[in-house]
């Protein structure tokens, strides 16, 4: 068997299901990753969360216990091929933890690109497949083809992993202490309270009970505890709190789970987090426990829950008092910033008065690099929404697109942090309609309507009239047609002849 | 009868001319007539402003900020002409009552009025093609009346609702046919008129077309090509979006009419400003594909519309249009490269691409035979 460096600009390939990509790498749909033992496997995971968010991989993430024609096991880990760059992080993390890395569509996987072979390799003498065989990997000296023997889902090894211990990590800075969960026996729970609020400390408790599958666990009952969820905890009670029993410490790991304060997870929480459901919120206590708990976490004010002393025999009497309108439930959305990965810009908000930049810039460029380019000229400003290329305009506020229609700037995020379904009904964005937050204002919306293809008609009447109108859509010449007015029977009767014709072409002039 | 004001013909012909809508033709204006009216002019301060208005939204697309445009004695002059050649195909000026000698005097007349001098001046181009960017696309509806004794045929008028009444009883039919410039200014007595017309115009020629137009001159219109806003507006108007026939049936059109000035003797500077365009556009095609999935495919456009099945098909100039980078690298490699390609890796992946496909699908004795031409154009520095 034998691997033939792929040149630059090749494109026909012996390997089935792999083509270059933009940057003349060879890619196909899938990287796949052999390990040796699952702990391998791990420590890849491990490695890339620390990196790279792992929720964009784990739409098509498959971990597959292989087994060789031999006997001999491994751990195949097969992710999508986002881009040649997640590809390479990917491979990078893999041979650092003794892992070979492959890429391919279907049956045949070829090693990925290395040092020796910057485009990547084509395996050039790929025959039949072995029957039973499921896949089949092409390495440099030899062809190995794999048995699925299992499947194990990422979720069930996310939760099988055993939270560590980690040293010093008690000592949380203020960042750190911003938001902390308390998990609180019944028993110390008013105590608890009371003292949280004495010390004026803002909290949320609340009764929980952990989830349970089995309908014999009656003592799931008694594992209930209060959580409370306290915000700027100081931290002479934060040591407190760690060396009292019945009381537990949490430290948020995304927005669905908490991992136990002094412990953390292998695999970064936060970068996975669409393996929680939204309708959880798992709690990761020491020694292998994980608390399901029904999110999102309904909580109730402290202050609310002290002690009510009552004094029946003192009768008061209530005063009459003019009834108001009742109270406005809801909270403020703003924009906070995002600290995610960077989001694929989709449109830029330009302000009106660089509207005579994007003119130029319009009248500068070929039509052909503006196609799929559509834009709609409001009072906020030029909204100018792209398919792909949107950094030929390097005007105006970059966004990216929160769901269909819902335009974020880049880097910024919508607190509080709510599915965008909700977000959607609380603005009514809906189908027809582009919702764009703005740095400095309120959303608003435009109707798909009001937009029109990017192009020199779209912005022609920008110098004219530049105060009222926010039409800048140039008049469309109708059709010119010649109308033949009644003349007469003798229309040329007494018409002159010409007296000093001019010379045709004289080429004067002027 | 009252001669009519110069206001009536600027409503009635001039704007429509401009903006579109029904374009007026009466009776022919004699020279003495135009005379008066170019005086009158003043005291149509509001026609003209609707002109000039009307002319502004045309060039808004053209150039990033128009010019201040005042409608003057040479646009009405223009105007006047092509009104007289549109009126040769009046119904009225081909009756038994109108002799050859009377239509010869039109024609003269038409010709001397828009004999007016050529320009360069750049504000006077942009008027001057704002004032006749419609001319290709002028038609006239011609209505056929027919009833149960017999039919009656109106160009350009409406029937009288004496024919169209009682359409049932009467069995009335009316069928509209739409008549284009090919009937209208492209007959024998009007061609000449027009031919004077358009050479005035240069920007037009260069931007709109039509199969019966008179041909380019180059020579009239390179000095629009060493402004580079004008250049660029033309190179973008002339590679449009839509199927391969119609993005290169422009750029081969000034192909063809660089091999007509290859035979004449230009000056050396305008050849290489025209030679400069058509490979301009040539990256223009090569930016159209920077999108394609495969990165060393062939061009599907130059598959398409160099094919050899289509040999017979391909528009003139077409050959030239393709062929003229690769000739150039033999004659003057300046000019063969458009600059600055390099910066940009994958369109210079493209325009190789295209050079190879280009004598692949042409062959060499079409490259050969430009590069004999240039040859006799060109000094190799």
């Amino acid at each position: 068997m034998a691997l033939e460096h792929v040149a630059q600009g090749q494109t026909r390939f012996f390997t089935p299901g792999i083509a270059p990509d933009p940057r003349g790498i060879v890619l196909g749909r899938f990287i796949m990753m052999t390990f040796a033992t699952l702990e391998g496997a791990v420590s890849w995971f491990r490695l890339y969360s620390s990196e790279a968010s792992l929720d964009e991989l784990l739409a098509s993430l498959t971990i597959v216990k292989g087994r060789t024609a031999l006997g001999s096991r491994e751990i195949v880990v097969q992710i999508p091929a986002v881009s040649s760059y997640a590809a390479d992080r990917a491979a990078r993390l893999c041979r650092l933890v003794g892992g070979a890395t492959y890429t391919g569509t279907s049956k045949h996987y070829v090693k990925y690109r290395d040092d020796r072979s910057p485009y990547g390799y084509d395996a050039v003498d790929i025959g039949a497949m072995p029957a039973g065989t499921d896949f089949m990997v092409h390495g440099d000296e030899f062809a190995q083809g794999y048995v699925r023997e299992g499947e194990l889902p990422f979720q069930r090894l996310l939760f099988r992993l055993t939270i560590r211990k980690l040293p010093g990590g008690e000592q949380l800075d203020d960042e750190d202490r911003g938001e902390l969960y308390l998990a609180v026996a019944r028993g110390l729970a008013d105590g608890i309270i009371r003292y949280l609020w004495r010390n004026r400390v803002e909290a949320e408790a609340g009764l929980f009970t952990p989830g349970t599958t089995s309908a014999f666990e009656d003592q799931a009952r008694d594992r209930g505890y209060m959580l409370i969820r306290a915000r700027g905890l100081p931290e002479r009670i934060l040591a407190l709190f760690m060396g009292t029993p019945g009381i537990d410490v949490f430290k948020p790991a995304g927005a669905n789970a908490a991992v136990a304060v002094g412990y953390a997870h292998p695999i970064d929480l936060g970068s996975c987090a669409s393996v929680f459901p939204p309708e959880t919120f798992h709690v990761f206590w020491p020694g292998d426990r994980v608390d399901v708990l029904p999110g999102p976490l309904t909580l109730s004010d402290i202050g609310d829950l002290t002690r009510v002393d009552l004094e029946l025999e003192k009768v008061s009497e209530p005063g009459q008092h003019g009834a108001g309108p009742p109270p406005t439930i809801g909270v403020e959305l703003k924009l906070a910033v995002s600290m995610g990965p960077p989001k694929r810009v989709v449109a830029t908000l330009i302000a009106t008065e660089h509207g005579p930049r994007l003119k130029r810039i319009l009248f500068a460029l070929p039509p052909v690099s503006l196609r799929g380019h559509r834009v709609a000229v409001t009072d906020r400003g030029i909204l100018v929404i792209g398919s792909e290329n949107l950094d030929v305009i390097p005007l105006g506020q970059l966004m990216y697109e929160l769901t269909p229609g819902l335009l974020v700037p880049l880097g910024m995020e919508v607190v509080p942090r709510v599915t965008p379904e909700v977000l959607s009904r609380a603005l009514g964005h809906a189908a027809g309609l582009v919702t764009v937050f703005t740095n400095d204002g309120m959303p608003f919306q435009v109707q798909e309507s009001a937009f029109a293809t990017l192009e020199r008609r779209s912005l022609a009447k920008l110098e004219v009239d530049r105060a009222d109108s926010i039409s800048y859509v140039a008049d469309t010449v109708g059709e010119t047609r010649v109308v033949n007015d009644a003349v007469g029977r003798f229309a040329l009767w007494g018409f002159p002849d010409v007296s000093d014709r001019k010379l045709l072409g004289s080429g004067d002039k002027k | 009868m009252a001669k009519p004001h110069v206001r009536e013909f600027l409503e009635h012909f001039v704007k429509p001319l401009v903006a579109g809508g029904e374009l007026h033709v009466g009776r022919p204006i004699p020279a003495d007539q135009l005379l008066a009216w170019e005086a009158q002019l003043a005291e149509a301060s509001v026609e003209t402003e609707a002109v000039d208005d009307a002319r502004m939204a045309v060039l808004s697309t053209i150039v990033y900020r128009p010019p201040p445009l005042l409608f003057e004695a040479d646009d009405l002059a223009l105007c006047a002409g092509l009104h007289n050649a549109l009126f040769l195909v009046h119904p009225r000026a081909d009756v038994w009552t109108v002799t050859d000698k009377q239509r010869r005097r039109i024609v003269d007349t038409a010709l001397s009025m828009v004999s007016q001098p050529l320009t360069q001046n750049r504000s006077r181009v942009l008027g001057r093609h704002a004032l006749l960017h419609n001319l290709f696309e002028l038609t006239r509806n011609d209505v056929t009346v027919s009833w149960w004794t017999g039919k009656a045929v109106f160009q350009g008028q409406s029937p009288p609702t004496r024919l169209t009444a009682w359409k049932g009883v009467r069995r009335v039919r009316e069928d509209t046919s739409v008549v284009d410039f090919d009937e209208l200014l492209a007959v024998p007595d009007t061609a000449p008129v027009v031919a004077t017309l358009v050479r005035r115009s240069p920007l037009t020629q260069l931007l709109t077309s039509h199969p019966a137009a008179p041909p380019l001159h180059w020579e009239d219109a390179t000095f629009l090509l060493r402004d580079a806003e004008l250049a660029r507006a033309i190179a973008y108007t002339l590679v449009p979006e839509g199927p391969p026939a119609r993005i290169t049936s422009g750029p081969a059109r000034l192909a063809a009419a660089f091999e007509q000035m290859l035979e004449r003797t230009p000056d050396e500077a305008d050849v290489r400003a025209v030679a400069a365009l058509l490979v301009h556009l040539g990256a223009l095609f090569c930016f159209a594909e920077l999108t394609l999935r495969e990165v060393g495919a062939k061009s599907p456009l130059l598959s398409t519309v160099l094919a050899a099945e289509a040999a017979a098909q391909r528009p003139r100039g077409l050959a030239t249009l393709f062929a003229l980078p690769n000739a150039l690298a033999q004659v003057d490699p300046r000019l063969a490269v458009p600059p600055g390609i390099e910066e940009v890796p994958a369109l210079a992946r493209r325009w190789s691409m295209h050079r190879g496909q280009t004598v692949e699908l042409l062959g060499d004795a079409v490259v050969d035979a430009i590069v004999a031409r240039l040859k006799r154009h060109l000094r190799a520095n």
